[in-house]
């Protein structure tokens, strides 16, 4: 039986969906992965795919062009400006982001970042479009700070998404990870969304925990997966079980499925 | 409710206010007024979902049958629009050149297309010159008030809240233009902050107590203060968040229920 823990987004309940995690600590063996990779080659695929809890979330819709946007940068610049904020606490968020801001476009004046990167983007915006991507990115900031704030345990920001490719399918699997919390009992990720949770939000977080699992060089599954939505002041988790490990390699399979059907409707 | 008519020296400094004689984080009222709110829901729609749910807004309190709201013209609300993108720019320190040019290229960096954008386009010299002239008034009475934002009071804008009440049938919308301070701490601190191009008046009032009944649901901490602050008149109203004000909203928000419900 898969698992879903519904809270309030307030520290205590926040706290003790960290704290009081059971259960034995699930793993993916390479069997699993082998077993993972067949299903995914039987979808055939002209091109490489990638999936992640969103296409979980929407049946497998093919979205619109990625495009940078303010919006889409906050989440990035935010998570780094708030690992600036924590290893000098002095530094304030709206400083922080600036910093993280003129970084980028150092990083894009002096050539080392590629074409479509963010930091391309960021030098040939204007200054007014610059300043939105810093609000942006202050609001990010300072909701994860405010959450962070509450809670008992050690955390740390997570230095990027969680990737796993799946061996020979062209097939490659993402979750979103913004905060990791560790303990001698295994690791605890949450991970921030905007709006509030719709009725797909538990497959979504399936999803998420088992990329996060494939992704572990050891396939140890996270004691919990959790889901904050700042926007409703709610949150949802699932834990590190093999059901839920189950559930959410189903879905992401389920998921190619349904892409490749609505891509090629005619083989359908 | 304290009525300024003329800005203050700094608004982010009325609204901070005596850092001595904050009241302590209220964390009880919440609930309370989130079971309150569904009591209400369910006596104006009983149990039955909607095909569509009913979403309330500061803009569904705003507005009275009986008066015309000029803010919702077309022409409102682009410059409601731009306005909100200046606040934006200058709660993070960012320098603005020349007003309305800049909040317009703010505006197209996050929104490519949409129905103002499109009414934006379709404006001719003269009506551009006009909205451009209006955008600048606005913005230099709103930078001359709003004053530097500190870093450390932690200024975030267009801040987005949704609650869902009564099963889904009750969808409350809430975005809050300007908000600095902390939910954390001991004391509350949360001042929020709503900037409007019409002058000050019922709905404004109503308004902002709507914004600091959603924000209260959302972190289940009840802020400072609210505020309303007309770009037009340059008159700004601070209200301290209190039981008594919250209770008004709720009455309010069932008041708007029934009325949306009537009207379906």
């Amino acid at each position: 039986m898969t698992t879903l823990h519904h809270r309030r987004l307030v520290p205590d309940q926040l706290n003790l969906l960290v704290t009081e995690t059971q259960g034995g600590r699930a793993f993916l063996s390479d069997d699993h992965r082998r077993s993972l990779s067949t299903r995914f080659r039987a979808v055939a695929s002209n091109n490489h795919r990638r999936l992640d809890a969103w296409s979980v979330e929407m049946a497998g819709q093919v979205t619109d062009m990625f495009r940078w946007s303010p919006t889409m940068t906050r989440r990035t610049l935010g998570n780094a400006a708030l690992r600036r904020v924590k290893s000098g606490p002095t530094v304030s968020i709206v400083d922080a982001v600036t910093d993280e801001v003129t970084d980028q476009l150092l990083r894009a004046t002096s050539g080392y970042a590629r074409s479509g990167t963010m930091a391309q983007w960021l030098a040939q915006c204007p200054q007014p479009v610059v300043g939105l991507v810093i609000a942006e990115a202050v609001n990010w900031a300072t909701q994860l700070n405010e959450i962070v704030g509450g809670l008992d345990v050690p955390w740390q920001i997570a230095s990027s998404d969680a990737y796993y490719d799946v061996a020979g399918a062209r097939t490659t699997l993402r979750a979103r990870r913004d905060l990791i919390s560790s303990n001698d009992a295994g690791r605890i990720v949450m991970r921030v969304r905007s709006g509030s949770p719709g009725k797909s939000a538990g497959p979504g977080l399936r999803a998420d925990m088992t990329v996060e699992t494939l992704a572990n060089p050891d396939g140890i599954a996270p004691l919990r997966f959790i889901g904050l939505w700042p926007e409703a002041g709610v949150c949802l988790a699932v834990d590190g079980t093999m059901a839920d490990l189950r559930a959410g390699a189903r879905d992401l399979v389920r998921t190619a499925v349904v892409r490749q059907r609505r891509l090629t409707p005619h083989a359908a | 409710m304290t009525i300024v008519l003329d800005s203050p020296v700094s608004v982010v400094d009325a609204l901070r206010g005596d850092r001595t004689v904050r009241p302590p984080l209220n964390h009880a009222s919440a609930s309370g007024l989130r079971a309150q709110l569904e009591d209400g829901i369910y006596d104006v729609l009983g149990a039955v979902p909607l095909d569509h749910p009913i979403v309330v807004r500061a803009a569904s309190l705003r507005q009275t049958p009986d008066t015309a709201n000029f803010s919702a013209s077309t022409h409102g609300r682009l410059r409601g629009v731009l306005i909100n993108q200046a606040l934006r720019l200058m709660s993070v320190g960012v320098r603005i050149d020349s007003a309305f040019d800049d909040v317009v290229l703010a505006w197209r960096g996050e929104s490519a297309t949409g129905d103002l954008i499109d009414v934006m386009d379709r404006l001719d010299n003269d009506e551009r010159a006009r909205l451009a002239t209006d955008v600048t008034a606005h913005v230099v009475t709103l930078a001359r008030s709003l004053g530097e934002v500190p870093g450390r009071w932690m200024p975030r804008s267009s801040v987005r809240a949704v609650q869902t009440l009564g099963g889904g049938n009750v969808i409350l919308r809430d975005v809050v233009d300007l908000m600095i301070g902390t939910t954390g701490g001991d004391v509350a601190s949360v001042a929020l902050f709503d900037v409007t191009t019409s002058p000050l008046g019922e709905g404004a009032e109503r308004a902002m107590r709507f914004h600091a009944l959603v924000q209260t649901l959302r972190t289940s901490t009840m802020p400072l203060r609210t505020a309303a602050y007309s770009s037009a008149t340059g008159d700004i109203w601070i209200s301290d968040v209190d039981e008594e004000l919250l209770q008004r909203s709720v009455n309010e928000v069932v008041a708007c229920i029934r009325q949306m419900r009537n009207k379906q």
